[in-house]
């Protein structure tokens, strides 16, 4: 499993999509933009282009001759997706931190960063990767219908989230003027996000695995 | 002691069927698993490596059943995928780097022997290399990290003539010791005749003969004769072809009578593909 994970940090994650969350995540510091877009950019970009490298490069059938379990080249994989996701969230939190420090008196329309806008965040994630990963392991190659489903519905919810956060006056109020009040509410936002984010990872890879031991690997 | 052991290996597919696909290779020998283009020779190693799910059947290798040890049989096997690429803008040390780490018994001073001897740069990248130097890269971590069955689907074909005979000449020093089996697939015959010591012929998804070389051959006649004569051993021909000379066609030894005034020689393997191809073709 350690050395799937090497495998895909020396081989295959090419080092540009590791500086990725640094780039994107400075569109944090983009004064009242919409946010969720920032996050959306690593399914837009990296997404594509790192499983198409995969493809390009015969990954799975180099990975298939390797003395290692069909379980383990699903679990590696998914973890190197939740670990790009991890730092593009975290450094993105970091940025959003930078963001209100610099702008303190900016009037949000859209969600300011917070901690139940980061929850909110995580959801998100979590549905892109319910969706995409066992859709990706019917064939453990072809991405595109996998990324187009996934991708379409993460960028659903946070349409939906941000729509409900402008026109609910009592939510618009509670994520983008009076966070320091309602702090144990954007705690437990964060928290049910992240729970969320774990329970949709771990559900997405106990799928590919079923899926992906019926696979050919052509 | 076995080192490959196929049963009744089957698969099926919508236009393609392996239908009791059955040989075993003892170990210290080098196998050839011979087959028209289509016949069913890749789709045989890639059941035996569990990377297609078969139908039905049992693969033992080294002993041990493929489907309950493949984890750690893959440790002990070396493939070489003729024409199959991978990573191929990577270094050849990146490479090698990521791939030993998977290995517990990698062998360092072995690796760097292997390099020297098929004259592999380490700076190169994957790309970079030849055809031929792409097989030895892969025979150099196959036996660096001690393979006992070496599986080579076609890691001769697209390589001139040289780079062939320097690699079969590699493949019988592999063996000489006896610890080293390999089973490799091609359609170029003549590589057989010069290296295998064993024969496995699979024609449209079955296995036709698999035997050692000499009684592999010995078991069909090449039959020479003026086509006046074709009527006395049409029916037990496997096929056969008619020119102005007469009829040349290949039939099972035992089909023969020797007293019957046609020419009888003993084929070789090229001829034995090439007539049983044509039969498929006579019931299309």
């Amino acid at each position: 499993m350690y050395n799937l994970l090497r495998k895909d940090l020396k081989l295959g994650v090419h080092p540009m999509f590791l500086i990725m969350p640094l780039l994107t995540g400075a569109l944090m510091l983009v004064p009242a933009w919409i946010y969720f877009l920032v996050l959306l950019y690593f399914c837009w970009i990296t997404i594509p282009n790192m499983f198409g490298g995969f493809k390009a490069q015969n990954d799975l059938m180099f990975t298939a001759m390797m003395p290692v379990s069909k379980k383990d080249m699903v679990k590696a994989r998914v973890s190197v997706l939740v670990l790009l996701e991890l730092l593009h969230i975290g450094i993105a939190m970091l940025y959003g931190l930078i963001t209100t420090r610099l702008y303190p008196n900016l009037d949000y329309y859209f969600f300011k960063p917070s901690p139940g806008f980061w929850g909110l965040c995580f959801v998100m994630l979590a549905i892109f990767n319910l969706i995409f990963i066992p859709m990706y392991y019917k064939t453990a190659y072809k991405f595109g219908s996998a990324a187009t489903v996934s991708i379409t519905a993460a960028m659903l919810f946070a349409l939906a989230a941000q729509w409900v956060g402008i026109q609910n006056t009592k939510m618009a109020d509670i994520f983008n003027v009076t966070v320091g009040d309602h702090m144990a509410l954007h705690s437990s936002i964060l928290i049910a996000g992240i729970a969320i984010f774990i329970a949709f990872a771990w559900m997405a890879y106990r799928m590919a695995v079923t899926r992906f031991l019926k696979v050919e690997i052509q | 002691m076995l080192a490959l052991d196929i049963r009744n290996l089957n698969k099926k597919y919508p236009n393609f069927e392996l239908k009791n696909v059955s040989f075993q290779l003892e170990k210290g020998y080098i196998m050839g698993f011979i087959g028209a283009n289509g016949a069913g020779k890749t789709t045989t190693i890639k059941s035996m490596l569990n990377l297609i799910q078969i139908d039905s059947g049992e693969v033992r290798i080294l002993g041990k059943s493929m489907a309950e040890h493949e984890t750690e049989l893959k440790q002990e096997i070396g493939f070489a995928f003729g024409g199959v690429d991978f990573y191929t803008r990577s270094k050849i040390k990146t490479l090698t780097g990521v791939i030993k780490k998977f290995y517990k018994n990698w062998d360092d001073a072995a690796y760097s022997n292997y390099l020297r001897r098929f004259k592999l740069d380490e700076n190169k990248k994957i790309a970079e290399l030849s055809a031929g130097m792409k097989v030895k890269y892969n025979l150099a971590i196959a036996l660096s990290h001690g393979a006992k069955l070496l599986i080579l689907d076609e890691p001769t074909s697209g390589l001139d003539p040289v780079a062939r005979d320097d690699l079969l000449d590699i493949f019988q020093s592999l063996v000489l010791d006896g610890e080293v089996s390999i089973l490799f697939s091609t359609h170029i015959t003549s590589d057989l005749e010069k290296c295998a010591d064993f024969i496995t012929f699979i024609d449209n998804g079955q296995i036709v003969n698999s035997s050692d070389k000499e009684h592999f051959r010995e078991t069909y006649r090449l039959l020479n004769g003026k086509e006046s004569d074709l009527h006395q051993v049409k029916d037990k021909l496997i096929s056969y072809k008619v020119n102005s000379f007469g009829f040349t066609g290949l039939i099972h030894a035992g089909d023969f009578e020797p007293a019957l005034d046609i020419r009888a020689a003993i084929p070789s393997l090229e001829e034995i593909m090439i007539y049983f191809a044509k039969k498929e073709e006579a019931h299309v």
